[in-house]
């Protein structure tokens, strides 16, 4: 592998081409839309989509203030072919807000904005990054002591996000975001409103002290004005009602790395890049004996 | 001269059948007859144990007379019942109850209950089912009002859904989810596209009445000036959210929504009436009398739709009608609503700093480099707003305005630097720093903060409050806790975990003598109540 992979990845990802790619071909029906898996097409739909949908959906795909996200992982789609997008795009759907865009958009215009909707809702196991997914495993458990966080079925620990199914969630390069980014923030639902309880998705550290005994430190799994539920670092869970604290202090900074880039060498990056973007649920990963047994 | 219904008309079903059925035909001939201009008692004055409007009364106070459940009890407070919506998403209604049955609107649809055990009395469902968000409805007389999805305005008889009259919407417009206004024996409704607009319909007949709009719709009106060329011709100014009456003056007051295009003002130079306004019209004919602009040629998306509160009150030493405002751009505004004067304005967040300041007539002073931009824009508070639509509440009792204000900044894109660019905008520039919502009570007079409540994990919006007269108020979290707050400290008292998200206001009604609280939480609403006595038990 070369050293500009994750560039590569980034760019084609970001446009959304590998993902298009990869639901076209499982198209039972010949597909009318003409720019199926034209990155250029994902791109342009992109900025007319962004032109012209965002007044009710929100910005590049998120939930908006009037209408759904459009590529949001676990929400189910009543229309997931290129045609029934498109006849959404231009003939609106009856019954609701959504109006009919076809004095707006021409069809290739519109066609270009269904290459990008369903973009959107590829994940990383759509289009796996190549590598040697083996050796991504050696690094993930040992060079990369991923799995003194993280789980990956039943084996490592319980302070992190599980990833047993991360490519089947996430976007390869939101995975890369979180490999090399200290800004990095995994959006939930995105956009302007919420439209269902949000996921446990910050991992905030937090340090709790009680009215009696020792202060507590550990990943704030969920929170209200009224109790605390927190995985410590000695890897119990932590029920706490905020009547009875001393004290809840929110710590600065992420307990992920964020120099994976650096602390690796480009091979093993691309590798370890390779073996999470095959961990999904219900799928034969390409290198099963990748993920070893629990310890 | 107001006409009145006779009282005799009013009276429940059961009385009018005793009546017989003559006497119940010349009721509505009656109605029939006096179908204008008629002002219906329990609306001007509503009996407390009803809970008739969006607001629960004309002046939006969200203030409940009843006093049963107190800072003392509430923490015996329990749930009664939930009902379920099957079908929806996320409820965004206020339900409204009258004599024991309350009514839960969604576009096609209301769904009549029992408001003491939750058991479903008659459904109207017109197809298809709509999920959209659907924010109330109101009861006048015998009649209860549907919106449609496909531009269609009904009245139904409240007591078994049936339909007394449908009415395409004039000039074939969609309305929006805001619940309908009666006042003055008009339906007043209004909507988005491709304008925005307020309409009146006659109550008893469905029959239409008046339009107003806030953006011109020709160049010889005179707001047409305050708009750059032909702009006003897509100048948005949606109205999307119900509105205030004052019957005495016979003025509804509303807010409108931001200039088209939203992010961009350079195809739309100058103030571009009447969007992002406090208006108040007349009931009758739908003509403005005043207009009060909260944010001219606003590039924020600031609508002014924030629920209008009408109080009377001792101001500076006389009394005077107010209208009292917290508007998304993070200005608390008070104004004489018998003329729209200015009388005072100043932050309820601590983040603002798109302006400077109010001048003497209430016009932002801006400070520069605010307007959105293709790199992105930081501006405090954020687009969506220091609040939004969720209402505020006054309690006249402590004389403080109840608001759920939402502490944030926001970053604002142009999608290119094509003139007429849309785009849209980030909740906050980096990690760490998401909005953070508060139940803040300001002294209404001055709109000094009183009393912080910090909503911890809501950060989006936050559903609307509610203050009763036994000193409680109710504020619904976000993710679903339910709380009962002290009205003079803002001390929680009570919680409830509704298990979704929450996204509506709370109301509180009565049933023979029992104060309920009922709130619209996810699919389902919620009521809850003080416990029985001991023994009060399932009877034959």
């Amino acid at each position: 592998m070369t050293k500009v992979f994750p560039a590569l990845v980034l760019a084609a990802l970001a446009t959304g081409a590998l993902a298009t790619a990869a639901l076209a071909q499982r198209a039972p029906a010949p597909n009318p839309n003409p720019f199926a898996g034209n990155a250029q097409a994902v791109a342009e739909g992109m900025a007319l989509y962004n032109r012209s949908c965002t007044a009710c959906h929100g910005f590049n795909g998120t939930a908006g203030e009037f209408a759904p996200g459009l590529g949001q992982p676990g929400r189910r789609y009543n229309r997931r072919s290129d045609a029934q997008i498109f006849d959404a795009v231009k003939n609106g759907i009856p019954g609701s807000a959504m109006p009919a865009g076809a004095g707006r958009l021409s069809d290739e215009e519109a066609w270009k904005v269904v290459s990008y909707v369903l973009g959107l809702r590829g994940t990383a196991v759509d289009a796996p990054a190549p590598g040697d997914a083996a050796h991504g495993a050696e690094i993930f458990w040992g060079k990369g002591a991923c799995g003194t966080c993280h789980m990956i079925r039943g084996r490592g620990s319980l302070i992190g996000p599980e990833l047993s199914n991360i490519a089947g969630m996430r976007k390869t390069n939101s995975i890369l975001d979180a490999l090399t980014k200290s800004d990095h923030r995994v959006f939930g639902d995105g956009g302007a409103i919420p439209h269902t309880l949000l996921p446990l998705a910050t991992y905030q550290r937090v340090r709790v002290t009680p009215a009696k005994g020792a202060p507590v430190e550990g990943l704030l799994r969920n929170e209200d004005s009224y109790s605390l539920q927190i995985m410590g670092m000695d890897q119990q869970l932590h029920l706490f009602d905020r009547a009875g604290l001393r004290a809840v202090e929110y710590l600065p900074g992420s307990l992920m790395p964020s120099d994976y880039d650096k602390r690796l060498t480009p091979q093993e990056f691309n590798d370890l890049l390779a073996f999470l973007t095959r961990q999904a649920a219900g799928r034969e990963t390409a290198t099963p004996s990748a993920v070893g047994d629990p310890d | 001269m107001k006409q009145r219904i006779p009282r005799i008309c009013l009276a429940p079903a059961a009385v009018s059948r005793l009546l017989g059925l003559a006497k119940l035909a010349a009721c509505l001939l009656m109605g029939m007859t006096l179908a204008t201009a008629q002002e219906i008692p329990e609306l001007v004055k509503p009996d407390p144990k009803n809970w008739l409007t969006y607001s629960g009364s004309y002046d939006s106070q969200r203030h409940s007379p009843l006093r049963q459940i107190t800072p003392s009890n509430v923490h015996s407070l329990a749930a009664v019942f939930a009902y379920h919506m099957a079908g929806q998403r996320n409820l965004e209604v206020t339900p409204v109850v009258k004599d024991g049955v309350m009514y839960i609107s969604q576009y096609n649809r209301i769904d009549a209950i029992d408001a003491r055990s939750g058991n479903i009395i008659w459904q109207y469902q017109r197809q298809p089912l709509n999920d959209g968000a659907q924010r109330g409805t109101t009861v006048y007389a015998n009649r209860i009002f549907v919106t449609t999805a496909d531009r269609h305005l009904l009245a139904l008889d409240r007591r078994n859904g049936s339909v007394l009259w449908e009415t395409a919407v004039h000039d074939n417009l969609q309305l929006a989810g805001g619940a309908p206004l009666v006042a003055h024996g008009k339906v007043i409704v209004s909507g988005n596209q491709p304008n925005g607009f307020i309409q009146a319909y006659d109550a008893e007949s469905g029959k239409y009445v008046w339009e107003w709009h806030p953006v011109p719709h020709s160049a010889d009106e005179p707001n047409a000036r305050t708009w750059a060329g032909e702009s006003w011709k897509t100048g948005g100014s949606p109205i999307w959210l119900s509105g205030s009456y004052d019957p005495e003056s016979r003025l509804v007051f509303y807010g409108t929504g931001q200039p088209n295009p939203v992010w961009s003002g350079a195809t739309r130079a100058g103030d571009d009436l009447y969007s992002d306004c406090i208006v108040a019209l007349d009931v009758d004919t739908g003509t403005l009398k005043w207009y009060f602009q909260t944010t001219p040629h606003d590039v924020h998306d600031w609508d002014s739709e924030e629920m209008p509160v009408l109080v009377d009150a001792v101001y500076q030493g006389r009394p005077r009608k107010l209208l009292l405002q917290a508007n998304r751009n993070g200005y608390y505004y008070i104004l004489d609503r018998t003329n729209g004067q200015f009388l005072h304005g100043t932050p309820f967040v601590s983040q603002l700093d798109w302006s400077s300041g109010l001048d003497a007539n209430g016009r932002p002073i801006l400070v520069p480099g605010h307007d959105p931009s293709v790199q992105g824009t930081k501006t405090c508070p954020s687009t969506a707003g220091a609040t939004n639509w969720p209402s505020p509440t006054y309690d006249p009792a402590t004389g403080y305005f109840y608001v759920v204000a939402q502490e944030g900044c926001g970053l604002n894109y142009l999608e290119s630097s094509a003139p007429d660019a849309e785009t849209g905008y980030l909740e906050s520039p980096r990690e760490h720093e998401s909005w953070q919502l508060y139940v803040r009570a300001l002294d209404a007079l001055t709109g000094r903060k009183i009393w912080d409540y910090r909503q911890i994990a809501s950060h989006h919006y936050g559903p609307g409050l509610l203050s009763t007269a036994g000193g409680v108020i109710f504020a619904a979290e976000e993710l679903g806790q339910f709380s009962a707050l002290d009205a003079r400290t803002g001390k929680p008292l009570w919680h409830f975990n509704t298990g979704d998200m929450l996204t509506a206001g709370p109301i509180s009604y009565s049933v023979d003598g029992r104060q309920f609280v009922a709130v619209a939480s996810g699919t389902n609403i919620f009521a809850f109540a003080l416990p029985r006595a001991p023994g009060a038990g399932r009877g034959r």
